[in-house]
């Protein structure tokens, strides 16, 4: 099995839990269009503070959340890297390191934060909503525009949180059973990429092939249900905090 | 009255291959009956037409009396179908969830599909898991998974498409103690396997298939004398003995 969890609902009754996902979506759209539009150090501390308060509310484990974000420190380590190397210097200043600058290194921290903050965000967002619920969220926000097939964008939009595990574990199965016939043997890397990429396209549209049955069996269609989806008094207030957080933070 | 019938039913794939050929059956409710055949017999293809999955190039099939595409949704709901990998049929990202995936989608209230769920979850013993992600599951527990995903739906027939592969003993012993106990709650069940050994002791009726056609069909003492004639293994003892659970 995958050890890949990140991104994944955990299941929970927090205040976070419990916020109707039509809100939830709206919050999260909020608040990375403002993490994308803020520049300031200030602006990130504040935001910060703020999530890691969400997170604290949502009950979710942060230090095995922050183990399994690996991928990204790696990531956020090439950004600031590359960033303090990208930009010119100023006229005149002292360079120690060939091409570094302190204004990309700022910029590139920065750079970073942001990226931080934002998966954060996400990470709060699909920690703490279920799929079939994601599912009634995105459906709900499309059936309003004619024409568009709301439930069938609603499904792919789930299934994908769904079957991204069912990948990695199909892909580690082939690696091994390659590895297993001495495939790295072969000097041409084309040529093993090759021998990846196509099993593993084979079977995930075989697999995708057989869940689409097994739903069918299930009496899955595309026609959108009107699902029950209520919002409470604490879901506007939600609504309202974030608001409040994004408008202080453009304000600012 | 017949629960489920077949009338000269036909499926032939568009590159010509003949799944299966002019297949005439008719089901009793309350049956258990073993569907079993070599690799590429037709079993997995006949069985997805009781559930509606595949058009036939010939002949129907009748649930109740009346042509399964009358009422698609009605027929899917009563004749539910476990997939012979669990990992396919599992679409949720709770064990709760999953299960509430086909109550949900035949538009039940939010509290009949909660009580519904937890009723299926508490048949296959799962209550306890309700919250735990599916794909950490044994495999006994995710073919429990699927069998209370499909139960979620309350159907009258269960069809299981090769339930024991690629399970343990204990696994094995834990999926053929469900399906019984689903029968003696008076569940029509079909079973597709060529393991006759692990169950045939508890079946009424076993049909053999071999190239897309029914070649056996009655019950398994007089059945089990010929079933090497068709590429199955002829398990020793007596039929009353071949099950796992002894």
């Amino acid at each position: 099995m995958a050890a890949i969890n990140i991104f994944h609902y955990l299941p929970g009754n927090s205040v976070i839990h419990r916020i109707d996902t039509r809100i939830k979506l709206v919050c999260m759209i909020m608040l990375s269009i403002t993490t994308s539009l803020m520049g300031r150090v200030w602006d990130y501390l504040f935001l910060t503070i703020i999530l890691l308060l969400f997170f604290w509310l949502s009950g979710m484990p942060v230090p095995r959340l922050l183990k399994e974000l690996k991928y990204f420190h790696l990531l956020i380590l090439m950004i600031i890297g590359i960033q303090a190397f990208s930009l010119p210097p100023a006229p005149g200043a002292f360079i120690p390191i060939p091409g570094f600058t302190l204004a990309g290194l700022k910029s590139g921290l920065l750079l970073g934060w942001r990226l931080v903050v934002i998966v954060i965000i996400c990470l709060l967002f699909t920690g703490t909503t279920q799929i079939s619920s994601l599912r009634r969220a995105v459906e709900w926000f499309l059936h309003f525009i004619p024409g568009l097939p709301a439930a069938r964008i609603g499904t792919m939009f789930s299934l994908t949180f769904v079957i991204i595990p069912l990948i990695f574990d199909r892909a580690a199965e082939i690696s091994d059973a390659q590895k297993a016939r001495c495939v790295s043997g072969r000097k041409n890397p084309w040529q093993r990429i090759s021998f990846m990429v196509f099993p593993l396209l084979r079977r995930t549209f075989e697999q995708a092939d057989e869940m689409a049955m097994a739903m069918e069996s299930r009496c899955y269609s595309e026609v959108y249900r009107k699902t029950a989806m209520k919002t409470s008094g604490y879901d506007w207030m939600a609504l309202g905090f974030t608001a409040l957080v994004c408008g202080f933070l453009f304000l600012l | 009255m017949n629960i489920l019938e077949t009338q000269n039913l036909t499926h032939i794939f568009p590159d010509d291959t003949i799944g299966i050929h002019d297949i005439n059956l008719r089901f009793q409710a309350g049956e258990f009956t073993i569907l079993s055949g070599t690799n590429g017999s037709g079993k997995t293809v006949l069985v997805k037409h009781f559930n509606g999955l595949l058009t036939p190039s010939g002949g129907r099939v009748l649930f109740e009396g009346k042509p399964i595409t009358a009422n698609l949704k009605y027929t899917r709901s009563s004749i539910g179908l476990v997939f012979q990998d669990s990992n396919n049929q599992i679409v949720g990202q709770t064990v709760a969830e999953d299960v509430a995936f086909g109550p949900e989608n035949l538009g039940l209230s939010p509290t009949e599909v909660k009580r519904r769920v937890q009723k299926a979850l508490t048949a296959v013993d799962l209550s306890h898991l309700a919250n735990q992600r599916p794909y950490v599951l044994s495999g006994g527990q995710k073919r429990k998974l699927a069998i209370a995903g499909v139960l979620a739906m309350e159907p009258k027939i269960i069809i299981f498409d090769e339930p024991f592969t690629g399970l343990d003993y204990p696994g094995v012993r834990q999926v053929l103690q469900q399906i019984l106990e689903l029968h003696h709650n008076n569940h029509t069940i079909i079973l597709i396997t060529h393991e006759l050994e692990k169950v045939l002791g508890h079946a009424h009726r076993i049909i053999v298939m071999d190239r897309g056609k029914v070649v056996m069909d009655g019950s398994p003492g007089k059945v089990i004398a010929g079933i090497e004639n068709y590429g199955l293994k002829k398990p020793h003892g007596n039929v009353e003995t071949m099950t796992w659970l002894q």
